[in-house]
């Protein structure tokens, strides 16, 4: 029994960490940008549909891994150029509004390309099996999920910390004016900050692709879990999406055994208790 | 002059609004196909109005208003399947689930600003969803709740009027549509409409003067999920059925859509914007499954070009007409 939670716990870790992926992705862009993008869910769906294609086309997962997040990236610096950009100076409704009909843009070109019904993608030959310790057993692409996204995540607080791209992107969400004034080409900057952060939700479609497979209608369902972790762990904050990310997957993961109609209900129902006993959420301040 | 003696210029105007409204209630019916679509614009309408309260009166984003449609989908179909209840029974039921969900979603919502609120507002949008799924026993899950009735419209065992014909099912939405119409004119009027508008302008020096926007802000809230579970009771009813689609994001997400298209801060434009959406997705969805990507693409266009709406579209081309007109008089008068 104590083994059924542990193994609950480890699988929410993995999950944790893709809620993790999506929710940094909608926290980078807010941070510098201060862009609210609704079609981050669209662009997830996005990413799982690419790794779809490209596994039947190449037979590997790992070139899909590597080449969604691309082609999701891509998509999206074409769109901030042409859209977005235009857009930033709106009041937030505005943003959400316009990212709306984008995700809605996506969302149906994405059933007119693959149906409505969704693709399964298999796990990769080499992580498929099990770990066998004592009597607990743990599917191995799972502790690569956790593995891979936990190299993700760090990958990117170095970007963030320790790179020059990452010091403009830090000032420049405290400042755009004064680093565009510094001489960098602060829209580019945008653009790229807008890039990686819609990268990283690729990613996170691509990782999910095995466990759930592309679907076409479930763009929604993750940007709400990405909002439920935003808004328990602080917009705009790295170590709140971490947090936030991992109690949301393990709450689910949990619950799943506990309940397994309402686990994707008591995610919501937690959100509701961070707000009602902390408003501005597990780190913010009011 | 309107400066000077602001009132009687509003009454008339609002006299020609109500006319407008009439106009087109009547007019439905006999230049649309069938009286069906007709009622189903309305409803539309009913919801659109419902969410421009909020959106456009009082400037809240909120993408829980499917929240409100579906629950009140579900509990008039509830009474009337199980309990027996008739029309305005089942309709106040509605309204009251409506208002109460609104009043939950609202004071958790409220307690945060700005885009947490937006962002509360769809998590709890998807929340409804998974109650709904996971009820199955009560909403039928998947498969919708069926044999929803349509009650008559009788005082205890008199019945005065069957609903079950499609044109009268629709002169009763009409009649129900007009009452929330006037009802809605008369409390965006009221002082309380006023403090709205104030809080949509600067919530921050409204709650300066002295207002608690807070209590504002759920009040228009509960107001507006009230109204909203009774559009949902209605469709219930004209559709004899509750699929599962009326309480998820999607239903939020159009209801949103329709009020933007129409107008925001304009109660007629609600009706134009559900009209128009209604109409376009009749029209479309049979040859083209996939029509709700035209939607998508129309959200963009009017954001970015047409922030008013087709309601501002009108408006100003309206005052374009009229002030070339002027100006022609005044050249004529001039002698040029």
């Amino acid at each position: 029994m104590l083994n059924l939670y542990l193994f609950q716990i480890l699988n929410g870790l993995g999950l944790g960490m893709i809620y993790f992926l999506i929710a940094v992705g909608l926290t980078i862009i807010f941070g510098l940008l201060n862009f609210v993008n609704f079609a981050h869910g669209a662009f997830f769906l996005l990413g799982a549909y690419i790794c779809y294609t490209a596994v039947s086309l190449t037979g590997s997962f790992w070139l899909a891994l590597l080449v969604a997040p691309l082609v999701v990236a891509a998509l999206a610096w074409v769109i901030e150029r042409l859209l977005i950009q235009r857009i930033y100076h709106l009041p937030h409704m505005f943003q959400i509004l316009v990212t709306l009909g984008i995700a809605l843009i996506i969302q149906e070109a994405s059933v007119m390309i693959w149906g409505p019904v969704g693709k399964s993608v298999a796990v990769p030959e080499l992580l498929r099996g099990v770990l066998v310790v004592g009597d607990f057993v743990y599917p191995y692409y799972r502790l690569f999920l956790i593995v891979f996204s936990g190299l993700v995540g760090l990958g990117l607080w170095l970007l963030l910390e320790r790179t020059r791209f990452g010091a403009l992107v830090r000032a420049g969400s405290e400042s755009t004016e004064t680093v565009s004034l510094l001489g960098t080409n602060i829209f580019r900057l945008f653009s790229m900050t807008f890039a990686l952060g819609v990268a990283l939700a690729g990613v996170a479609g691509v990782l999910f692709a095995p466990l759930r497979g592309a679907q076409p209608f479930v763009g929604p369902e993750i940007l709400g879990v990405a909002f439920v972790v935003v808004v328990i762990g602080g917009m705009g904050s790295f170590s709140g999406a971490l947090v936030g990310g991992l109690l949301v997957g393990v709450v689910q993961s949990l619950m799943t055994t506990l309940w397994p109609q309402g686990a994707s209900l008591m995610i919501y129902g937690a959100m509701a208790v961070v707000i009602l006993v902390r408003p501005y959420g597990l780190f913010g301040r009011a | 002059m309107s400066e000077k003696n602001p009132l009687p210029f509003a009454k008339t105007q609002s006299k020609a609004m109500l006319l407008w409204v009439l106009a087109v209630l009547i007019g439905l019916p006999l230049l649309l196909p069938s009286a069906t679509l007709a009622t189903e614009i309305l409803i539309f309408a009913m919801a659109a109005l419902a969410c421009n309260l909020l959106l456009g009166y009082t400037g809240l984003l909120s993408f829980g208003q499917g929240i409100f449609f579906g629950a009140g989908a579900y509990c008039a179909a509830l009474l009337m399947i199980h309990l027996q209840l008739g029309l305005f029974t089942a309709l106040l039921g509605a309204a009251i689930a409506g208002g109460f969900l609104a009043l939950l979603v609202g004071a958790l919502a409220i307690r945060r600003t700005g885009i947490y609120f937006v962002m509360l507002t769809l998590a709890f949008s998807q929340m409804a969803y998974f109650v709904a799924y996971t009820l199955s026993d009560w909403t039928g899950g998947d498969n919708g709740l069926l044999s929803v009735p349509r009650p008559e419209i009788r005082v205890g065992e008199t019945v005065l009027l069957s609903l079950a014909d499609a044109r009268a099912f629709y002169g009763f939405v009409a009649v129900l549509f007009l009452l929330i119409f006037i009802g809605a004119r008369r409390v965006i009027a009221s002082p309380f409409g006023s403090t709205l508008m104030a809080i949509r302008e600067n919530e921050t020096r409204a709650s300066a003067i002295g207002y608690d926007t807070r209590h504002f802000k759920i009040l228009v809230f509960v107001l507006s999920g009230a109204v909203t579970g009774i559009a949902g009771a209605l469709y219930a009813m004209l559709l004899h059925f509750v699929p599962l689609s009326n309480i998820d994001l999607a239903m939020s997400e159009n209801i949103l859509i329709m009020t933007i298209v129409g107008g925001t801060g304009s109660l007629f434009g609600s009706l134009l914007g559900a009209g128009s959406i209604v109409l376009l997705g009749d029209f479309l969805s049979d040859l083209w499954p996939r029509w709700l990507m035209l939607l998508g693409v129309i959200l963009i266009l009017v954001v970015i070009f047409m922030r008013g709406g087709l309601w501002g579209g009108l408006a100003s081309l309206f005052e374009k007409v009229r002030g070339t007109r002027k100006s022609a008089v005044v050249a004529k008068e001039q002698g040029l």
